[in-house]
């Protein structure tokens, strides 16, 4: 092929791997130009929230935003207004319909002064339901829907469970572990309501409406444990994350464990995140303490990794919002240094704007007509509007970069194609005729006998004899091929070594260049 | 944040040798010297067994075709510095995607992608680069022309013109050791070598011969710090032989024993006859010459004052 063609030829088979990579990236949507915001719409000082919820409290048709920390209960309006505030003495509160009035209610378990109490918040007015309880400091409470009917249960430090009725009469307790209550929540068993509970300890057990144990576990210390129906079959799947990094999906109806996975650090939030938009599978994201980021799809049977990412420190809070309005969600994290971040479906990572203090809780609703992210961190409570912007075509951009690429590797390839080739540096300048054979033959064998008289003189010796005696030789075979080339008559006198390809006086032995000895 | 800091750091570094070396493509090429301070010379090696003509012809189109393939990069130097400042360009518009608050890395991978391709490029006109040729080439082909109607009609000149170089280990003649266990390599370079045979009916052969010496390098122990020191190479001189032969034609010439413009002793520009026999019907003389490099004027004139030797017989 000519060489003037070679580069061309190069250049083609680049410039279709760079144009099938840039379609590549166009078509599947790698490419993209995306951002997320926020504005803060109002921001109020909350220290250390530990819950939160935008939902309707207050009886009229507007969304309040509840938030509860470690010493008060406050009700904010859609403006920032506080509509209530109390305090109260380690409270942890639940919202459920506890007066059956179709609306939640803001149940607050905590230390009063005659001891363990509940107390319930409806439309902002305060009504204690019990008092001077048999249990310990509070760490979890829940209103669970039985089928006998709902019942209020309470969780403590030690991992005593304690259920009430809507009338604040004790109805059972139960003893998870011997460590605090870190998970209590609804799980389905054939569609009907079971509580899932677990302690710190790594003790999780699945309880009936009459506090009965249907199965119970051990496993690693654990920081969360959540129950979800992925598969709205009725029955509900419990997810563990555990001080070490065990992540556990258990079957809520016999315990069996469905998924398991080391995370590599210990899990601190699970939460679930419809990340696809397709509502017959659903997702949950998993965050860890180091700041992992993982998020699943689960399938009915079994979890699948979908994509991993990071923040920059322990991912405290993970909520599913829904901020493109594309029917899916985007998973925001806040981390322990006040990062804040929106992960898209494909887990590509956006991050809004930073906050001073660690993220201690997120949500999103309506407040004033207006869908808001509400973010709490240890120091205030903001409520943002948060948007989305994408730059229209971006994704064809691969095609235009890759038609650049292509066109410089084509003036490249045109201007090494131009270029000639270098003149060969051993030239031979030779007269064809007998007359100027047999002279430079002549001449050649003159030559030999010089550099055979210089070595016998001892002038040369070694390597520079042989290199030369070699070269010598060479040109008297070229000689003899120039002969026979012409069609003059030539008595052969050099032979070519097998081995080293150097050439030889015929009758030698051995080939004085490399050692082989030859048979001639 | 370290390990940014260091993945930024070694990013910088590479960027900045992909700068230098596309800069160094771009510039004029300077002269490139050897290890020990000699300039880089075109290695080229000619076999001659032509007429005068066919052989001058051939030198001055390799010399043309040397300065064709240079000339034809030198045009395209800049041509990878550009393409260079174009990928920065691609890059800078994810930068200011990034200052929009968007994240992109498409332009990136095509300015990634355009400095492949120079790189690329810059390989290709780098291996288009030509050394200069050396002095003794174009002395050489004087030497020819200067002869060429001297010699008998329809003969050629033989010999061969070796310009790969004086110092290659092919060419060390011997070696010899000091007091001090140092190794000196000792060169013998036949660069020339001619026969031709003369309109006279003289045959005339003619050796231009370089030699030279250097130390090869070594390992010294230190005597203020103790450590083993390596010390270069080092070169230690070099000189110029002119062996010459002249076959006098009996019928033509008479050759005499002495003469006042060529004798033994006798400096005739660079060279000093060092030996000089005039039996057996030739004229043998080696001249020395303690200078790298000869002219070839310097050549021309000893051939010519050894001429003197050879008186006209009678009519």
């Amino acid at each position: 092929m000519s060489r003037k063609v070679i580069p061309f030829v190069v250049a083609f088979v680049l410039i279709c791997l760079v144009m099938v990579v840039a379609a590549v990236f166009s078509f599947s949507g790698l490419a993209t130009a995306e951002k997320f915001g926020s504005d803060v719409a109002w921001s109020q000082p909350y220290f250390t929230a530990e819950s939160m919820k935008v939902i309707n409290l207050m009886g009229d048709d507007q969304d309040e935003l509840f938030i509860q920390n470690t010493e008060n209960v406050t009700i904010f309006d859609g403006s920032g207004n506080i509509l209530f505030s109390q305090d109260y003495q380690f409270p942890k509160t639940t919202l459920g319909d506890v007066n059956g009035d179709n609306r939640e209610d803001i149940v607050v378990f905590y230390l009063g002064d005659l001891g363990y109490s509940v107390d319930v918040i409806n439309s902002g007015q305060v009504s204690t339901l019990a008092k001077s309880l048999s249990i310990g400091n509070p760490a979890r409470v829940a209103v669970l829907r039985f089928n006998s009917g709902p019942q209020i249960v309470l969780g403590d430090s030690s991992g005593l469970l304690l259920s009430l009725s809507l009338g604040g009469q004790p109805l059972w307790g139960y003893k998870v572990g011997s460590e605090e209550i870190r998970g209590l929540d609804d799980a389905r068993i054939n569609g009907q309501v079971h509580l899932a509970s677990a302690s710190h300890d790594g003790s999780v057990v699945v309880l009936n409406q009459d506090g009965q144990r249907v199965w119970n576990t051990n496993q690693e210390q654990l920081r969360r444990m959540r129950a979800f129906d992925f598969n709205s079959d009725g029955n509900s799947e419990i997810l563990t994350g555990g001080e070490f990094g065990a992540f556990v999906v258990y079957s809520a109806t016999d315990g069996t464990q469905l998924y398991t996975q080391s995370m590599g650090q210990a899990v601190s939030e699970i939460r679930e995140v419809e990340l696809n938009g397709e509502p017959s599978s659903r997702e949950f994201v998993v965050g860890g303490k180091d700041g992992g980021v993982w998020a699943f799809s689960f399938n009915g049977a079994t979890a699948n990794q979908l994509w991993s990412g990071s923040m920059s420190d322990k991912v405290n809070e993970i909520s599913g919002i829904d901020v493109d309005g594309d029917g899916a969600e985007e998973a925001v994290l806040g981390d322990d240094s006040g990062g804040v971040a929106v992960f898209t479906g494909d887990g590509s990572r956006n991050n809004l704007d930073n906050h001073s203090t660690g993220i201690m809780r997120i949500d999103v609703g309506r407040l004033n007509g207006e869908r808001y992210v509400v973010i709490a961190d240890n120091s205030k409570v903001d409520v943002n509007k948060v948007n989305f912007n994408s730059i229209p075509g971006f994704q064809y951009t691969p095609l235009v970069v890759g038609v650049i690429v292509s066109a410089v590797i084509l003036i490249i390839a045109a201007i090494l194609a131009s270029i000639p080739q270098k003149p060969a540096l051993k030239v031979s300048f030779q007269d064809k005729s007998r007359e100027s054979l047999e002279a430079e033959r002549r001449m050649l064998k003159e030559s030999i006998a010089d550099v055979e008289r210089l070595r016998k003189s001892g002038e040369v010796t070694g390597d520079a004899y042989l290199a030369r005696l070699k070269r010598l030789r060479g040109d008297v075979a070229e000689n003899e091929t120039a002969f026979k080339a012409a069609g003059f008559p030539i008595k052969v006198e050099t032979i070519q070594c097998p081995n080293c390809g150097g050439t030889l006086e015929l009758g030698m032995d051995k080939c004085e260049y490399c050692g082989q000895v030859l048979l001639s | 944040m370290e390990a940014l800091i260091c993945v930024g750091a070694i990013l910088l570094v590479l960027v900045l040798i992909i700068f230098f070396y596309f800069l160094n493509t771009a510039r004029k090429r300077v002269s490139e010297t050897t290890s020990i301070g000699k300039k880089q010379l075109l290695p080229v090696y000619i076999s001659l067994a032509d007429k005068p003509t066919s052989i001058i012809q051939g030198m001055n189109k390799l010399r043309l075709d040397v300065q064709k393939t240079e000339k034809a990069g030198d045009k395209w130097r800049w041509i990878p510095m550009l393409i260079f400042f174009g990928g920065i360009g691609l890059m800078l518009m994810d930068g200011i995607l990034f200052l929009l608050g968007y994240f992109s890395f498409v332009f990136t991978g095509g300015g990634i992608a355009l400095w492949i391709a120079a790189i690329v490029m810059a390989r290709g006109l780098r291996k288009s680069d030509s050394y200069d040729l050396s002095t003794r080439y174009n002395g050489t082909r004087d030497i020819l022309h200067t002869l060429r109607d001297d010699l008998k009609p329809g003969s050629t000149y033989l010999g061969h013109l070796d310009l790969t170089g004086s110092l290659l280990p092919t060419k060390v003649a011997r070696t010899a050791k000091d007091a001090q266990n140092r190794e000196t390599e000792y060169f013998r370079d036949e660069w020339f070598a001619l026969k031709a045979k003369l309109y006279d009916g003289n045959i005339l052969r003619v050796s231009g011969i370089q030699k030279s010496k250097k130390r090869k390098s070594y390992l010294k122990r230190s005597r203020i710090s103790g450590k083993m020191k390596s010390k270069p190479e080092k070169f230690k001189g070099t000189a110029h032989d002119l062996k010459v032969r002249i076959v006098a034609n009996p019928d033509v010439y008479k050759i005499s024993k002495t003469s006042p413009t060529f004798k033994e002793g006798l400096d005739i520009g660079k060279f000093t006859v060092s030996q000089l026999s005039a039996e057996g019907g030739m004229i043998s003389f080696v001249a020395n010459s303690p200078f790298e490099e000869v002219e070839h004027e310097n050549v021309l004139q000893v051939l010519k004052s050894a001429y003197s030797l050879l008186q006209r017989n009678a009519a």
